[in-house]
């Protein structure tokens, strides 16, 4: 009789043990870390994460940003220190990939909605030469030409429909007193991002005209590349007096104060241009394509994806699957482009965009061809890298030190030191 | 008695022997905690920097033996050859400026401010050395203000003299902007080498410039004969600590023209190549080569070893010659 009483005492309890096992196991809350470089976006990602912890009330994410310039090497000191936080926001290309491939990432090939929701083309920054992704696609920045709409309209001018137009343009604007572009060179990095590699899709034909650069069909000094560099002697004169030493912030300045009626920039300058209220109204163009060519193209970056650490303990990979799976869905890009204006969904449906300004810059999109930044596929694996040969190129260009065919031969001397398909792309 | 009389000096040297083995082992007891700390926080950082010049690989702990290819790849790989060299002449560049400009008139003003019949010293003094009181980075932002070109007030002052010709871009001149930069560091800091000036000047017998005077020298010999050559110990150290600032000055560099050194290198030290190979990474790639980070490291440590090791053998020796 005792005995059975503790049998069935000993079953109940045990029983109950592992009923309670069972709901901490699903309803324990859990804190996830994120990484990221984006310090200015604090507040807003806050805005998104609390959206996801309304649907998933048990899973907290802290958003942990780091400065960054230092963004790369800190997570790779995280990761080999196991330290790094459980998400966190990948580069494009190869530093992510070099990440992957030494198993600090976990594939995410079997995470429901990647595969439906975005194109090859989106996923393949995070992802490998097979196409097996290690990280959802999350932001793309797009690059334009901001204009003042009254001194546009007080020159009487449209917006340019032809290169050629836009240099009239920017003639008109220069005779009239104004500074034509607010951009210059005194921080060096601006002329390789915002202006060669925002126009340089359009010379070189887009993504097919930079694939045929990475398979060897074209040298980069082939007569597209040096078009590209001429766009950019086009434009020289038509910067601002004492631009060699004139910064970002400057050039911001001078197109905010309505002393300069167009800036080539990155669609990340919304929120603060807005910030700003200027006491004028202001838009955005895409770059025009030279007389003669029909197709119009927009560098569109894809800038940041989100990883997972593969060396999380499993419940938190659980958790931040649950995150990654809600990234893919329209809920989320709608949520992410709206409370980051300037920055773009990468889903592949149409999300309205609340802000009037990036909504704007989506739409340039419309009927052109888009690629990211020339540079980052592939060309920043060696050294020298194709990014520091482009500015200097650039940068040699608008101080008349070289020509733009010697610039686009510079390139392509460069490159062809480490990257095989310009080393072969003569005999092509 | 004899016995005892012999054994007292014995007993008292030996006694006195033990306590000065005793006295001389509470030095070292004292000497500990300092050693420590110099240990834990210099020497083995230093040497363990020096080990990693040796090896290779990503993140923070390298760790393929390489044996000297990093110092092999930094002499003659010409991407890193181009900008080490590059930098190392504009370090030179910095220091020969900050010793003709910053010394020369730190040894100006003290001189003036030594002088007992000028009014108003302690005012001169504190304009003198507040500069040296204020952030490298908030005088840096200030410069750049000044310099800018299109709101900047330089620009504006020689429009308005009528010497508007003379107005330029000067941070983003590749000819111009490391020697703008190394004056605007010589303002900074040419308190410092005022005020020890100062007090070596001080330090020297009024008797020995007025015997000068009475004898006939004029106020120019006096200065040159009397007081340059008593001032010379100050002059050294104040041209060894400017060795040591300069080749390892990042700050100003960093708050003027960036980590890059712009423009197009221009502007780039030892210190700010140490900082883009060892620690930041080129951008937009940013992986840091801590391998070739730490060699540069050692060769700017043998370069400072190898300066401040001359200004020791030459102060030895001028030393001893006061001395016999």
């Amino acid at each position: 009789m005792r005995h059975r009483l503790l049998v069935v005492v000993i079953l109940v309890l045990a029983s109950l043990l592992t009923f309670s096992a069972g709901v901490l196991a699903q309803d324990q809350p859990i804190t996830l870390t994120m990484g990221s470089w984006r310090v200015d976006d604090v507040a807003q990602m806050q805005v998104i994460l609390d959206a996801f912890n309304a649907v998933y009330p048990n899973i907290t994410i802290v958003f942990d940003p780091t400065n960054p310039p230092d963004y790369n090497a800190t997570l790779r000191t995280q990761l080999e220190g196991g330290t790094a936080p459980d998400l966190f926001y990948l580069r494009s290309y190869a530093t992510s990939r070099q990440l992957f491939e030494e198993g600090f990432l976990e594939p995410l090939d079997d995470l429901p909605g990647l595969m439906e929701n975005f194109t090859p083309e989106a996923r393949a920054p995070w992802a490998t030469e097979d196409g097996l992704p290690y990280g959802v696609p999350f932001i793309a920045v797009s690059h334009g030409i901001y204009y003042n709409k009254d001194i546009f309209s007080e020159l009487g001018l449209s917006i340019p429909q032809t290169w050629e137009e836009l240099l009239a343009a920017a003639q008109t604007i220069k005779d009239a007193g104004y500074d034509a572009f607010a951009n210059a060179s005194g921080d060096e990095w601006t002329i390789a991002e915002i202006v060669f590699m925002n126009l340089a899709p359009t010379f070189i034909g887009g993504y097919e005209g930079r694939q045929a650069y990475l398979n060897g069909e074209r040298c980069f000094n082939d007569p597209h590349a040096v078009a590209a560099f001429q766009a950019v002697a086009d434009i020289a004169p038509f910067l601002p007096d004492g631009q060699e030493a004139l910064t970002y912030y400057d050039s911001q300045q001078l197109f905010l104060m309505g002393e300069a009626a167009m800036w080539m920039g990155g669609s990340w300058d919304i929120p603060f241009f807005e910030s700003q209220q200027p006491d004028f109204e202001w838009s955005v163009f895409a770059i025009p394509a030279p007389e003669g060519q029909e197709m119009g193209y927009v560098t569109f970056h894809m800038d940041a994806g989100m990883g997972l650490n593969a060396a999380a303990p499993e419940a938190n990979k659980a958790a931040a699957r649950k995150f990654l799976e809600w990234m893919t869905t329209p809920e989320f890009a709608a949520l992410m482009g709206n409370n980051l204006p300037g920055f773009f969904p990468l889903i592949d449906q149409p999300i309205a965009l609340d802000n009037v300004h990036a909504d704007e810059f989506l739409a340039l999109n419309e009927g052109r061809g888009l690629d990211v930044r020339w540079a980052w596929e592939k060309l920043l694996d060696g050294s020298p890298d194709g990014y520091t040969l482009m500015q200097n190129g650039a940068l040699a260009v608008i101080a008349g030190t070289m020509t733009p065919q010697e610039a686009a031969d510079a390139l392509q001397a460069g490159l062809a030191q480490w990257f095989e398909p310009a080393q072969t792309c003569a005999a092509q | 008695m004899a016995d005892n009389v012999l054994s007292v000096p014995r007993v008292r040297a030996s006694s006195g022997l033990r306590w000065e083995v005793q006295r001389r082992r509470t030095w070292v007891l004292f000497l500990i905690p300092a050693l420590l700390i110099y240990t834990v926080f210099m020497a083995f950082p230093l040497f363990n920097s020096m080990r990693l010049s040796l090896y290779t690989g990503q993140g923070l702990t390298p760790d393929r033996f390489v044996g000297f290819d990093n110092y092999v790849a930094l002499f003659t790989n010409p991407l890193w050859r181009d900008r080490f060299f590059n930098a190392l002449g504009n370090t030179f560049v910095f220091f020969a400026i900050h010793m003709l400009v910053q010394n020369t008139l730190g040894l100006l003003f003290a001189v003036l401010l030594s002088n007992p019949a000028l009014r108003g010293r302690s005012i001169y003094r504190a304009i003198i050395f507040l500069p040296a009181t204020l952030s490298v980075l908030v005088t840096g932002f200030l410069w750049r203000l000044i310099l800018n070109p299109r709101w900047g007030m330089l620009n504006q002052l020689l429009e308005a003299v009528g010497l508007g010709a003379l107005a330029r871009p000067w941070l983003g001149d590749p000819v111009l902007a490391l020697p703008v930069i190394s004056l605007v560091s010589s303002w900074q800091w040419v308190g410092l080498p005022t005020m020890m000036f100062l007090a070596g000047l001080l330090t020297i017998p009024d008797e020995l410039s007025e015997a000068a005077r009475v004898d006939g020298a004029s106020p120019w010999q006096v200065f040159w004969r009397i007081k340059l050559p008593l001032l010379m110990p100050v002059i050294g150290i104040v041209s060894v600590l400017t060795f040591v600032g300069n080749f390892n000055a990042f700050d100003v560099i960093f708050a003027m023209a960036g980590a890059r050194g712009e423009p197009g290198y221009a502007t780039d030290l030892l210190a700010t190549f140490f900082y883009r190979t060892a620690i930041a990474g080129e951008h937009p790639v940013a992986q840091p080569n801590m391998g070739v980070g730490a060699a540069v490291a050692t060769i700017m440590f043998l370069i400072l070893l190898t300066g401040v090791s001359i200004w020791l053998i030459f102060s030895r020796r001028r030393e001893g010659q006061q001395l016999y």
